[in-house]
């Protein structure tokens, strides 16, 4: 815009009509430049007709000539700009030149439509009202800018940082925040930094350091904490798309992408310089120093999606360009070369041949259509590692890449040279071919150094703006991804580019101004730039500036950074500060990524819930949000309703957004409930009495002591909630019981009823009580279960030793159906079943039905349901159900739903063999724990006849269901947890 | 709860709704409005996921009858999607009859659809940019065959807003069986703002995930905590400046609660007369299913609800209209459990003064191929090249068949409609120009047709 502006000035200035040949030929140079090349140039010549010298005007376009030298004023080059016709009308709105820029075409048409001497038009040359061009602000050189002194930067600067912000508050007459309280500076340091909150113990040891460096000495403890890694790698895993699926029908899990995230970790928590930083993504295989670390790198060019059964596979290598080149250009340079795939860049000067140029790049690597075993990637042996998600060529000199006219695959243009961008002219060569003995093209480490080059100026603005960023929440540049015309220019450009020039150029000498401690002098070290700006004056102020309302009239955007900005917990700091609070959290780094539990009924979106999704054990659960699996078909609904970011494409810059669903989670959800029932938990471990009680909640969740009108609050609701519940407990009365099994019982198995054993203890002969006579048996003694000496009644011993029995006759013809064992379970890991009929010679592998359970304490009621879990004294003998209806799929413990899926089994094959102890005929997944009973029902049992047996076989063996149901005071408690859980307070950063 | 909002961030959120808040730059200048007067003031699709085979049911073609048992002439080219056997020209499995005034051949698999045939446009003419179920769904709901964008009913929601505050402004239910291939993308608000995206309602019980309290608490107690709580962020805000996230923030919690009784309320059918029902199919199979959907369909557009999405099929293969095995079995199964709830739609619609202002849309992600799978095979492939499509209800031009197929029903020749004009009309019916309703993202704005699309003016009245 602003260039548009200094265009119209200049032609305003011009005299009218008594121009020199010179300055006639120069103002009509300048109206063709700002109104016509971009469409009439050599490579994009419209209508044929190419405007940027005088020879190709000469040769005319598809309608003949343009000029008549004859009869210049009748050119057809005038007449179209006369009537409007040129340039063309946009969504329906004449474009017609004003007048002055028509006399300006006239005057030196007439004078024979001459060029300056040797000039030729550049469409890309110069930045119009319209188009950037190359010499667009942020294509320019880093500069070196000397940092500005004011009467204010003696007072409030702390380093060269608030002097540049200082001045331009300066100016626009306003003053910066005062410094935010010690309270506020730590946990905004703790979320910014680590993105765990700090614990009472660091708040109460900072609050009492009173020497000057104790800030920074928690800046340098947090620079060099292993979760520093963890927070800033989140902010890198969004920009690069990353998730551990490749999305679409199949969704197929990509090995090893974990080991990418971690490499991300690793390398900011280590300081890996942003040089090594980048080379090491695009090109950790062609380095050459290449080790199998530098290689897992390389991963960032494996994240993307991936489609196994695209349309046309020969169009879709093209897809797949795209992804890498946008990914790249994107993360790194802050443009968006992706537009210049179909045509030369609207905006910026990146001609269609540069986006091929760039393309050439990815072109050498397995972008060919090959098997989908390779998910996209070269084989290990292509690689070199076998445990790698990684990316290297597969050849040295591929095939050459031919431009696509308007994208299209079938319409092959020039074949393309690798290259860079030509943006940066003086940066800009041909690519070295690779030595003869070259295993790959060497094109992308070319393309690294070509970023990593000193003189590039893209590559260290873009990262010093993301840093900026992420510390305030709001960036120097407000469009990360978008350096170029449409995107936004910087609040302060001799800020963005000192820092960037700090970043290749560290200066030794530059030490923090008030403590004096030398910051290191790597040379694109970001720890150095992440200190200097938590370090300043700027990143201290308060967000609660006393002149707030006046001066978000003056700029209500926040451009001057005349506060720090209040910022909501994105989604994983929001869940791992809940773990926290709860004392839960899980620290330990690295790692393959856990599943988290997710409620069945959010799984309804997956075409495919056979294979649907398997929890990891609880445990594992308390880990920090960064290592949730990320699987693309099936975000983690919780985070996902706090914004968590789109996996499709890089992601400079969050969403927050602000809805009912967020409230509806932390209100209801399972998580919200869980963790402030762990709080509550956590917090009756300290006292018993309530106001204690409260005294804690507050200590835990908010980390502070109440004030006293909170503590008054916090027990009155503590005192009315816990009459609430008390008379909700009171309200219940027990149900009455039954004395009959419900009809249709296909098998009753008493461990205390018709058990026959050999003479070596074992059980030859389980006799079937429902009177269908479905005995189940043994033929073969090794295989027996074990009779328990002291009591049958406590169960028969499935010691896994291949123990199992087999049932006669067929028990369920349709496909709703009840089966209820009453069991211990002493398995630890791997499959194990109760009862099941699967069959893999009868073809029933994917579509039997059976109970069990699988890993620590997760139960599968077939393979179409696995979750819930057993999460009591798995020794004890507990009642475990499972319900086939008509709508859905269900599996309870000792009368507690514990797993849910929304919709009913797929079909099942039910007319094989049933087996007690392992997996149908399978021959393993065999039952480890003692079996007290099985019952089944050919349907779905009521919730009321459910209840009736739950309660008959609690009777029967001695089971407590009654739920363990908390104290109303507990519940109280966690109540007040829950709402603090909620609390802005909890969910805000200051 | 106290007072101190300030007005600004409340009157905003009220004009949003309860669920859109933006918060990208853009997406806050943008005033949700229409551009023009709309035809349309909500819409409901009816996504037949697996794609129904169009001579089978709308796309009556007789020629097929002559060349039975030929094959498809050689040069017609096409990819035989997941290189499947390629059989016999093959009629159409049922027989085709007029209904209606218009008298629109529609096969006997939809025989109570046929009955409104003068409130259907169908449109012979499709043809779409994929041929693999997976891209396809994708590219039917968001225009383009990856991953990533936004979704129709996202734009819808993104240029019109919402009328309701307690109920999502876009609704998809799935099919019982299972979602659609590729999940949730079909849903996605891609890059704008998730509070786009469709929100996944459960036909019973509580429609939406979260919105049921944990055992232990009742509304008393939950309104006990919502009043500390309102108590604890009053105080909160008191002593900052600049309030209105955590003046939004509050709402929200009193939305939710609000949610929490108006949207189990959408989905309970107990308050519908036992003829409504009947006329559903609800309580009766194959149509319950189906039936019930369609009821709570039109329950949500009453409610002010403005895009609705209500697959048929889920999962995979045979659980969807993939009918590869049998169109008989298939189709004779799906079209069935949804034929008569269609119906009753768009009786009920007209019934109740809502058919002027609803547009309907009925169709699969493609087609199916005129062909059998084998020598005497009777089922048939995915055909992405020409497919079949009905319209209806507000703006639209009943009772009229808009181009065609060649004479085998394989592809498009007359009228050629691409998905992206598909979209470009229900957008136009919205009142919404599918040029116009862009959305700035990375350097580029963003539309639903991208570069393409015309709005089919040959079927609006």
């Amino acid at each position: 815009m602003k260039a548009g502006v200094f265009f119209l000035l200049l032609i305003g200035l011009l005299p009218q009509l008594d121009l020199t040949a010179g300055e006639s030929a120069d103002a009509a140079m300048e109206v063709l430049l700002e109104r016509c090349v971009t469409c009439h140039h050599a490579k994009q010549a419209s209508g044929g007709l190419d405007l940027t010298s005088n020879a190709a005007l000469l040769n005319g376009g598809d309608s003949g000539d343009a000029f008549n030298p004859n009869t210049p004023d009748e050119s057809y080059l005038l007449e179209r700009i006369r009537t409007g016709e040129m340039p063309p009308e946009e969504k329906g709105v004449s474009q017609r030149l004003p007048d002055q820029e028509i006399e300006i075409l006239e005057a030196w048409v007439k004078r024979g439509a001459t060029w300056p001497q040797g000039q030729k038009l550049d469409p890309f040359e110069k930045t119009t009202s319209h188009r950037a061009g190359r010499d667009w602000w942020s294509f320019q050189s880093i500069g070196h800018p000397a940092v500005p002194e004011s009467p204010l930067t003696d007072r409030w600067a702390r380093n060269p940082i608030d002097h540049f912000i200082a001045v331009a508050l300066e100016d626009a007459g306003l003053t910066p925040a005062l410094p935010a309280s010690k309270e506020v500076l730590l946990r905004r340091l703790h979320m910014d930094l680590i993105g765990l909150p700090p614990t009472q113990e660091q708040i109460q040891r900072f609050l009492n350091n009173e020497s000057p460096d104790a800030y920074e000495s928690v800046v340098d403890d947090l620079l060099a904490s292993p979760h520093f890694g963890e927070r800033w790698a989140r902010h890198w895993l969004d920009l690069v798309r990353f998730a551990e699926t490749s999305g679409y029908e199949r969704d197929q899990v990509k090995p090893y992408a974990w080991r990418y995230r971690d490499w991300v970790v690793q390398a900011i928590a280590e300081d890996l310089p942003y040089d090594q930083f980048l080379t090491h993504q695009l090109a950790g295989d062609e380095i050459p120093d290449a080790n199998e670390n530098s290689v897992i790198a390389t991963g960032f060019l494996r994240l993307g999606t991936w489609n196994d059964e695209p349309n046309d596979p020969q169009d879709y290598k093209y897809e797949r360009l795209e992804d890498l080149v946008h990914a790249t250009s994107s993360a790194f340079l802050g443009l968006t070369v992706k537009c210049a795939r179909c045509h030369d860049h609207k905006f910026d000067p990146i001609p269609q041949a540069d986006y091929y140029r760039m393309a050439t790049a990815f072109w050498a690597g397995p972008i060919e259509p090959r098997s989908s075993d390779h998910l996209g990637g070269p084989t290990s042996e292509e690689l070199g590692y076998t445990t790698v998600l990684g990316w290297t060529d597969l050849s040295a000199n591929p095939s050459p890449l031919h431009l696509l006219r308007n994208g299209d695959p079938k319409s092959p243009g020039e074949a393309i040279s690798p290259g860079f961008l030509s943006l940066l002219p003086a940066l800009d060569r041909p690519l070295d071919p690779p030595e003869k003995d070259s295993r790959t093209s060497l094109r992308r480490l070319q393309l690294a150094e070509w970023m990593v080059h000193p003189n590039n100026p893209l590559t260290s603005r873009v990262i010093i703006n993301r840093l900026w960023q992420h510390h305030f929440g709001l960036a120097l540049v407000r469009s990360p991804n978008n350096f170029g015309f449409t995107g936004e220019r910087p609040t302060h450009p001799d800020l963005l580019d000192w820092l960037a020039h700090e970043l290749i150029h560290p200066r030794q000498e530059l030490a923090d101004q008030t403590s004096g401690q030398p910051l290191n002098s790597t040379p694109w070290s970001l720890k150095r730039i992440h200190k200097l700006i938590v370090m300043s004056a700027t990143y201290r102020q308060s967000s609660n500036p006393k002149l707030h309302d006046q001066y978000m009239k003056t700029d209500p955007g926040n451009r001057l950074w005349w506060k720090a900005e209040r910022r909501r917990l994105d989604a994983e700091t929001l869940r791992d500060a809940m773990l926290m609070a709860a004392g839960t959290l899980e620290t330990t780094l690295g790692g393959e990524s856990f599943k988290a539990s997710i409620d069945m009924e959010a799984l309804e979106g997956l075409s495919r819930k056979s294979s649907a999704w398997q929890p990891s054990p609880l445990a594992d659960q308390n880990r920090r949000s960064l290592y949730m699996f990320a699987q693309r078909s099936l975000p983690d609904p919780f985070l996902a309703t706090f914004d968590l970011a789109d996996t499709t494409l890089p992601c400079a810059e969050r969403d927050i957004s602000t809805v009912a669903p967020q409230a509806l989670a932390l209100l209801n959800g399972s998580l919200a409930h869980r963790m402030s029932g762990q709080v509550a938990k956590r917090v009756t471990e300290q006292s018993s009495q309530p106001e204690e009680q409260t005294r804690w909640a507050w200590r835990y969740i908010y980390r502070r002591e109440p004030t006293a009108a909170e503590l008054e609050l916090g027990l009155a609701h503590l005192r009315e909630q816990n009459k609430r519940f008390s008379d909700d407990a009171n309200s219940h009365p027990a149900s009455t019981p039954k004395t009959k099994w419900p009809p249709e019982l296909q098998l009753a198995l008493f461990a205390d009823q018709g058990v026959d054993a050999d003479d070596a203890g074992r059980v030859r002969m389980w006799r079937d009580q429902s009177g269908k006579g479905h005995h189940a048996s043994q033929s073969s003694k090794v295989h027996r279960p074990k009779l328990p000496e002291e009591n049958a009644g406590t169960g028969l011993i499935f010691d896994g030793q291949a123990r199992y029995l087999n049932i006669a006759g067929s028990l369920i013809e349709g496909q709703q159906s009840t089966l209820i064992a009453v069991a211990t379970d002493s398995g630890n890991s791997g499959h194990r079943e109760i009862i099941s009929n699967w069959n893999g010679g009868a073809g029933n592998s994917v579509t039997s039905l059976f109970l069990g359970m699988t890993d620590e304490q997760t139960f599968r009621f077939s393979d179409a349901l696995a979750g819930g879990f057993w999460t009591g004294d798995r020794q004890k003998p507990a009642i475990l159900t499972a319900i086939a209806g008509p709508n859905n799929a269900r599996v309870w413990v000792n009368g507690q739903l514990v797993a849910n899926r929304g919709s009913p089994l797929p079909d099942r094959r039910l007319d094989t063999d049933w087996v007690i102890g392992q997996q149908g005929n399978i021959n393993g997944e065999f039952w480890r724990g003692k079996i007290l009973a099985v019952l089944v029902w050919d349907r779905a049992l009521t919730d009321q006849e459910r209840e009736q047996v739950t309660y008959r076989l609690a009777e029967r063996f001695k089971i407590s269901t009654q739920p363990e149901r908390p104290q109303p005071d507990f519940l109280a408690l966690q109540s007040l947890c829950h709402v603090l859980l909620n609390s802005n307070e909890f969910i805000y950063v200051d | 709860m106290g007072g101190g909002f300030t007005g600004t961030a409340l009157a905003a959120m009220l004009a949003q709704g309860g669920f859109p808040t933006p918060t990208n730059a853009d997406e806050r200048q943008h005033h949700p409005q229409p551009h023009f007067a709309p035809k349309a003031e909500r819409v409901i699709f009816l996504m037949m996921n697996g794609a129904p085979s169009q001579v089978d049911t709308f796309d009556y073609k007789p020629e097929l009858k002559k060349y039975a048992g030929k094959e498809l002439p050689a040069d017609k080219n096409y990819i035989n999607s997941g290189g499947r056997r390629v059989g016999y020209l093959t009629p159409e499995w049922r027989p085709f009859r007029p209904g209606g005034e218009s008298g629109l051949l529609i096969s006997d698999y939809f025989p109570e659809v046929r009955k409104h045939a003068d409130k259907l446009a169908l449109v012979n003419s499709c043809h779409t940019d994929s041929h693999a179920h997976g891209s396809a769904l994708v590219a039917m709901n968001t225009g383009k065959t990856f991953i990533g964008r936004p979704s129709l009913g996202s734009w819808a929601v993104y240029g019109l807003g919402t009328e309701n505050q307690n109920l999502p402004g876009y609704v998809v239910i799935l099919d019982k069986r299972g979602g659609p291939i590729s999940g949730q993308p079909n849903w996605s608000s891609g890059f704008m703002s998730a509070a786009h995206q469709g929100t996944l309602f459960r036909p019973t019980g509580n429609p939406i995930l979260n919105l049921e309290r944990a055992k232990y608490m009742d509304r008393a107690s939950q309104r006990a905590q919502l009043d500390l709580l309102a108590q604890l962020n009053e105080q909160h805000m008191s002593s900052r400046q600049g309030h209105d996230e955590l003046v939004t923030r509050i709402q929200s919690y009193e939305l939710a609660f609000r949610m929490q009784a108006e949207a189990p309320e959408a989905v309970d059918l107990s308050q519908e007369s036992k003829s409504t029902l009947e006329a559903y199919g609800v309580g009766k199979q194959p149509t319950d299913e189906y039936g019930r959907n369609c009821l709570i369909g039109r329950r949500l557009l009453e409610r002010g609800v403005r895009f609705v999405q209500l697959y048929s099929g889920g999962g995979h293969l045979e659980e969807t209209w993939d009918a590869h095995e049998s169109i008989e079995k298939n189709h004779g199964q799906h079209a069935a459990e949804v034929d008569q709830p269609i119906a009753a739609l768009l009786a009920d619609l007209q019934e109740r003064g809502l058919l002027d202002s609803t547009l309907i849309v009925w169709g699969g992600e493609f087609g199916r191929m005129p062909f059998s799978e084998g020598k005497d095979a009777p089922g048939r492939n995915h055909n992405p090249y020409g497919f079949t499509m009905w319209f209806a209800g507000a703006g639209i031009r009943g009772g009229v068949r808009y181009g065609a197929t060649d004479e085998f029903g394989f592809e498009a020749v007359q009228d050629r409609v691409h998905l992206h004009d598909i979209h470009a009309t229900i957008l136009h019916v919205m009142g919404l120009d599918h040029e116009a309703l862009t959305y700035f993202h990375q350097g580029r704005k963003e539309s639903l047709t991208d570069v393409g699309g015309k709005v089919i003016h040959g079927i609006l009245s």
